[in-house]
């Protein structure tokens, strides 16, 4: 089947998402949609499959127009979509969950899920998803719920598939899986439309790449291009990708974590026993996949986490059951995982969230009352600083850019004396422009002589900041490697392996080590 | 909770965003066409109850409004009032059975009971214009004042809640808490002018403190949601003073009446304008608190910290303040300008202390604080505006004989419009938020790429 | 009966005109007046008699809305002017005084004794305009305040011998809105009626709900919670009451309701009965007439149109207007379908006993009673 979107646009408003895009996705191609967040890939797909309706322009199927005005209607025209966020019932089995929407019912109105059960089986067996019918989705890996969705939208008969941004919430290994998926169901005649930022999948897979900017088509690119060819067109300017970083000089070891655990409030053990410490001027990464525990560790770093054993010691004082405002005050600056729930008070403007753990102290109060010309001050300096794109430092911090966001936090953050730095996904969802200056702005804190903690889920990022790397599983330490190790074997540990065993296997295997760099 | 259940929740996580964003856009294209969200929105909160911050956002979006619609909301409620007083007007109706033979007969008996209500409504609210003194004419406005002195203080304690995230729903109680402390020292002691009015007044503000501050530790310490506990202790609070006033220390001697002695007069604000006024110095103090509120939410450390827990209590938490601490300040603060009503009332105008002493200012306080927007001034004038309806009410009913419940009526088209921007917005055809000028809220669609 | 306390809302007025004049509109074909032809006839006499509700008000089936109809009467009776003020709260008792004061009001009438202190000092301010409050009297008053109260348990002592007499289980049963004297006033008749059965028949009938010495019994918490009157009336017929007297205003309605559960299928004689209270329940209850005994009136309006027409002749004076069973200002109720089931002796001692209160010989005593 051959997709065209002819001169797509997209309002919102006086906001323009799309802007007069042409696309066409030929039969068994991989058509990779590049682009930073909020580029317009999201919306352009969403009018693809019927959510939006276009303002402008028009869609063809094997040359004939026609108008979608629901996913029913895409879906019927034979274009399916995994969202980025599974639209899966946690407790309904899998059959269910495929039969959702299109239930066979028997004649006395009875569902009949035999019929999808034997379709799913049909489906897993032709591409090896090996996907039980009858398990319940909240007990698969998200991989398996991943092709779950799959499976839904190819037992819909569907001949496009629509993946927004699928690897994010995989390993590295699942996603290596996922990308063979796809092979597959390409040469088996299927388009796929592939949505991501991560320029290295978007090269291994892809057919034709389009990228996007603004709402606008910049240009298309084949799979041969280089990275820094194509992150240039993403971002619309020259960008370094690598991160120049001087050598760690690491001091003595100041903040340690001795057997650290976490319960969670089911009384799940999220933090299973760490120890670890960290040395002035070094970068410790933690590494792992979502929701493996770094967020629990961190948050017991801040004293946010309330089933806390074990010690941690900053500069030999002791942060267990200590307040959050205490440890903050101890010098620890926090960049939490979500800027939007936890680091911004969105409707606050962008001076206020500057001195959001500062707002009672010298210089910016005195007694009860806020002084305000001092913290206007303050924000002109910081937005100077740490080039914060925005209309005034009255600007409600929810109305700027995820980018300019993080910057704020980050801003916050770094403008005191800190004997701690952590960083949860310092750039998650942040533009390529701004990574590279986050990027540095961190590595500048680690070079003043504080030890600095990131935790990140992109491996690229871990590999390119750290100066050692810890790697979380299921609440464990697997080990703490270089900041070299090869990306094989830190995706080893995020899967489960102990560091020996992994650095065992690659020797066995000969992988090249030192990939690090993309 | 297996790992992946556990990897999923924290997707959910970050996940919300996105989804913000998605639903954001939907919203903005306003038919409603949505794909369900991945997981239901209270997944994403990890320690706050799943759900709450849901319905917590849309209360504060509904009471953080846009000020435009607040004034539209009035005018429609007016129109439809109007209506209303047009339709079960004797005269109207009369004029309606002969609709066909002579149409013109209803629509003009239609606009002389809509416009001679309202105009009536305004004479008793604002200005008399048949008076023949000055004082008489001005007597209307210092009525409007006097009504909405205890609306001011109440409505004060509501929005300040709002504003902290909470919904105070509580006023009537901490208002009659309030009241029945301050009274009984108003009648029980008898202490020399000045010190015996400062004491009532602290007592009122103690009353009132102490019924809210119930609220704010119970929430604090177990996490009991703030509206069950406020509507439960407003029927404690009025069937305790009901209690008290079936007890000799609370009733006059030699009567068993449910209604409490004359405060004394050293104990009440002294009026304003000498006695030919109702108008007291509470009016005064309500302009006041209306001033401390004011500086309190927007140059205080206490109001950025409440205002912080309001709009984000995680990241709140996250910056090192005690969001549970904040809950429990704000409902004591909340009390005590509440407290003041009931002082206002005690104190002020009805200079005893019956079980109906609140009147419904405590829930009228809950439409001023919204219709104010939760702004201190924005309440002191929605405050001003339900003390004219009221005041104006009562002449309306005497001289046109209008009922009094259209006054009512109109009060709660207000709040019916005011939650529902959307229907405001259709009627005078507004553009919708984040059309134009983007929302807050519609935060990553106006990045700096400009493109969702 | 006080029902000033309720805390309902009203509006079934406003509804209801709502509706009439909609089904006035649907039916718009009538013909028109006559242009210029007025119809309304010029008063007989220059006088505006006004009224202040308290806040329950007029329609509350109970003292506010008798006395509204008492001014509404002297307005067809007399050719008065009227004008009403309904409160909606009690912070409007003054205002609503006041501005009826400035309209120029030759007589206020208030209602229930929270407007007490408002009517003394509105009285004081303007001497010439005569006032008179209902259920209320206070020895402060100025002398231009009349003041009508009654003496209810009076006729609640004969409503009591009458449901004593006629109980087959030997209990009777009361109950009340609030714990305040103008309901209070009932149950002490009621009470001492009950007892001075026993004392002439040598009986032992049990009165439960309410405790004369202890002046404590079951009280409703209110005016407005029907609910909560079925479910007590229940608990009395469970305990064995066949005679229930509520004094809860319209609470009364769910005494009724339970009451019909009740007597489904039973033999006439095991029936439990109402003694309703205020007027006469088997003309304005609207259901369960058949069960209503008797009711313990008072008279409100009659009253209120006397003290109006004694104005009009310019006969006003401030000496309290007390409600008893002499000037029929209270009275027990025919008993309608009861009359012939009431046995002839027992109307006979009834009268009687009536006789004896108005003459004195027979005391009724109530912490409540008019002073």
């Amino acid at each position: 089947m051959k997709l065209e979107l002819q001169g797509i646009t997209k309002r919102f408003g006086s906001l323009v998402a799309n802007d007069h895009i042409d696309l066409v996705v030929e039969p068994g191609q991989v058509h990779s949609l590049l682009g930073e967040n909020g580029a317009g890939k999201s919306t352009l797909m969403n009018v693809l499959y019927g959510l939006y309706e276009p303002s402008e322009g028009r869609i063809l199927v094997d040359g004939q127009p026609v108008s979608f005005s629901g996913p029913g209607d895409a879906m019927a025209a034979g274009i399916g979509m995994v969202h980025q966020h599974f639209m899966l019932v946690p407790v309904f089995t899998v059959a269910e969950n495929v039969a959702l929407g299109n239930e066979a019912t028997k004649a006395t109105g009875m569902l009949n899920l035999s019929q999808t059960r034997a379709k799913i089986k049909a489906i897993s067996d032709q591409y090896g998803f090996d996907v039980d019918p009858d398990a319940i989705v909240e007990d698969l890996p998200v991989g398996v719920q991943q092709r779950v969705e799959i499976i839904k939208a190819l037992v819909r008969d569907a001949e496009v598939l629509i993946l927004d941004e699928p690897t994010a919430v995989l390993t590295p290994k699942e996603t290596d899986e996922l990308l063979a998926i796809m092979g597959q169901l390409k040469s088996d005649g299927k388009s796929i439309v592939f949505i991501s930022h991560k320029l290295r999948e978007v090269k291994q897979v892809s057919d034709l790449i389009t990228v996007i900017r603004r709402g606008k088509v910049v240009g298309t690119a084949d799979p041969d291009s280089s990275t820094t060819e194509l992150a240039s067109l993403m971002v619309g300017r020259a960008v370094s990708l690598t991160l120049d970083k001087a050598p760690a000089q690491p001091g003595e070891a100041t903040f340690r974590i001795t057997d650290l655990t976490v319960l969670a409030p089911n009384g799940q053990r999220v933090v299973d026993g760490i120890s670890l410490e960290i040395r002035r001027g070094e970068i410790l990464a933690v590494a792992g996949v979502q929701g493996n525990g770094q967020t629990e560790l961190t948050e017991a770093v801040l004293g946010l986490q309330g089933h806390v054993s074990g010690s941690i010691t900053l500069e030999g004082h002791e942060l267990v059951g200590r307040s959050v405002k205490e440890i903050i005050r101890a010098g620890v600056g926090f960049v939490p995982e979500d800027r939007n729930v936890e680091g911004l008070v969105g409707p606050f403007s962008v001076a206020e969230n500057l001195i959001l753990n500062r707002y009672d102290q010298e210089p910016f109060a005195k007694g009860l009352g806020l002084k305000p010309a001092v913290i206007q001050q303050n924000a002109r300096e910081k937005i100077a600083e740490f080039d914060v794109r925005t209309q005034s430092a009255q600007a409600a911090a929810g109305t700027l850019s995820g980018g300019n966001q993080q910057k704020v936090v980050m801003a916050r953050e770094l403008s005191r004396p800190l004997k701690l730095f952590i960083a949860s996904q310092p750039t998650r969802g942040v533009d390529v422009g701004s990574i590279e200056f986050l990027h540095k702005r961190i590595v500048a804190e680690r070079d003043g002589g504080t030890p600095v903690m990131i935790v990140s889920t992109e491996l690229d990022e871990v590999l390119e900041l750290a100066d050692r790397i810890a790697v979380l599983y299921r609440g464990r330490l697997m080990g703490i490697v270089p900041g070299n190790t090869s990306r094989d074997v830190v995706g080893l540990m995020m899967a489960g392996m102990p560091a020996e065993e992994a650095l065992g296997q690659e020797q066995e295997f000969g992988t090249e080590p030192g990939s690090g760099e993309l | 909770m297996s790992n992946e259940q556990k990897t999923e929740r924290q997707l959910s996580r970050t996940a919300a965003h996105d989804e913000e964003v998605r639903l954001e856009a939907a919203a903005e294209l306003g038919d409603g066409n949505q794909a369900p969200p991945a997981v239901p929105a209270g997944a994403q909160s990890g320690e706050l109850q799943p759900g709450l911050r849901e319905s917590q956002s849309l209360m504060q979006r509904i009471a953080t409004g846009n000020a435009l619609v607040a004034v539209l909301a009035v005018i429609m409620s007016l129109i439809l009032g109007g209506l209303l007083i047009a339709i079960t007007d004797e005269r109207v109706a009369e004029a309606a059975g002969y609709f066909f033979a002579r149409p013109g007969d209803m629509l003009s008996a239609a606009w002389t009971a809509a416009s001679e209500a309202y105009l009536a409504l305004f004479q008793g609210a604002v200005f008399n214009w048949e008076a023949d003194t000055f004082a008489g004419m001005i007597y209307p406005l210092t009525q409007t004042l006097t009504v909405a002195t205890p609306l001011i203080c109440a409505g004060l304690g509501v929005a300040l809640a709002f504003r902290a995230g909470l919904f105070n729903i509580g006023a009537q109680g901490q208002m009659i808490i309030g009241a029945t402390l301050a009274a009984w020292v108003g009648f029980t002691w008898h202490l020399p002018v000045g010190l015996h009015l400062l004491l009532v007044i602290i007592a009122g503000i103690v009353g009132g403190a102490f019924w809210a501050g119930i609220v704010g530790l119970l929430k604090a310490k177990t996490g009991a949601h703030e509206v069950i506990l406020t509507i439960m202790l407003n029927y404690v609070a009025i069937n305790l003073v009901l209690y008290l006033l079936t007890t000799p220390a609370f009733q006059r001697p030699g009567s068993s009446n449910p209604i409490s002695p004359q405060l004394d007069d050293t104990a009440l604000y002294p009026l304003m304008f000498g006695d030919g006024f109702r108008l007291h110095w509470g009016f005064v103090v309500a302009i006041a608190l209306t001033v401390l509120v004011s500086w309190l939410l927007n140059r205080s450390t206490i109001g950025f910290e409440l205002r912080a827990v309001g709009a984000n209590p995680t990241a709140a938490r996250t910056a090192g303040i005690s969001v549970t601490k904040g809950y429990v300040v704000v409902m004591v603060i909340a009390g005590a300008l509440a407290g003041l009503a009931g002082v206002a009332q005690v104190a002020g105008t009805e200079h005893v202390l019956t079980a109906g002493v609140a009147a419904s200012f405590g829930f009228d306080a809950i439409t001023v604080a919204l219709l104010g927007r939760s702004t201190p001034w924005g309440t002191f004038a929605a405050g001003l505006l339900f003390g004219a309806f009221r005041a104006g009410g009562v002449v309306m009913q005497t001289n046109t004989g209008t009922s009094i419940d259209i006054v009512l009526v109109v009060q709660s088209l207000i709040v019916l419009f005011i939650a529902a921007p959307p229907l405001v917005r259709s009627v005078f055809r507004l553009p919708a938020p984040g059309a134009v000028r983007k929302g807050p809220k519609a935060r990553k669609n106006a990045t700096a790429g400009g493109a969702a | 009966m006080k029902n000033s306390l309720r805390m309902t809302k009203r509006g079934t007025g406003l509804s209801a005109a709502v509706l009439a004049s909609a089904a006035l509109v649907l039916s718009g074909c009538g013909a028109p007046p006559e242009e210029g032809g007025s119809s309304a006839a010029p008063s007989a006499v220059d006088y505006t008699g006004c009224i202040v509700s308290d806040a329950g008000g007029f329609d509350d089936r109970s003292f506010n809305q008798s006395s509204y109809e008492g001014l509404k009467k002297a307005e067809e009776d007399l050719g008065i002017k009227t004008k009403e003020a309904e409160s909606q709260a009690e912070t409007d008792f003054g205002p609503n005084v006041d501005s009826m004061v400035q309209a120029g009001c030759d007589m206020v009438l208030t209602v229930g004794f929270l407007l007490g202190d408002v009517t003394k000092e509105a009285a004081k301010d303007n001497p010439d305009t005569n006032f008179a409050i209902v259920d209320y009297s206070d020895p402060e008053f100025s002398d231009n305040v009349k003041p009508i109260v009654y003496d209810t348990a009076q006729a609640a002592f004969m409503a009591g011998y009458a449901a004593a007499g006629m109980s087959q289980t030997g209990k009777v049963a009361t109950y009340g809105g609030l714990n305040i004297p103008t309901v209070t006033i009932f149950m002490d008749g009621f009470a001492d009626g009950v007892a001075y059965y026993n004392e002439q028949k040598g009986k032992n009938v049990e009165l439960l709900g309410w405790n004369k010495e202890s002046q404590n019994g079951t009280f409703n918490g209110g005016f407005d919670n029907q609910g909560k009157g079925k479910t007590d009336t229940q608990n009395f017929i469970n305990e064995g009451a066949d005679v229930i007297m509520p004094v809860a205003g319209p609470v009364g309605l769910g005494t009724l309701d339970a009451v019909i559960e009740a007597n489904e299928g039973k033999p006439a004689e095991e029936q439990v009965k109402v003694v309703w209270v205020d007027s006469d329940g088997y003309e304005t209850a609207g259901k369960a007439e058949e069960y209503i005994l008797t009711s313990v009136m008072k008279l409100m309006g009659q009253a209120v149109e006397e003290v109006i027409s004694t104005d009009v002749e310019g006969k006003f004076d401030s000496s309290p207007y007390v409600g008893t069973l002499e000037n029929g200002g209270v009275a027990l109720a025919p008993f309608h379908d009861f009359d012939s089931k009431v046995p002839a002796d027992l109307k006979k001692e009834l009268d009687e006993i009536k006789a004896g209160i108005i003459s004195g010989d027979i005391k009724v005593e109530s912490k409540a009673s008019p002073k």
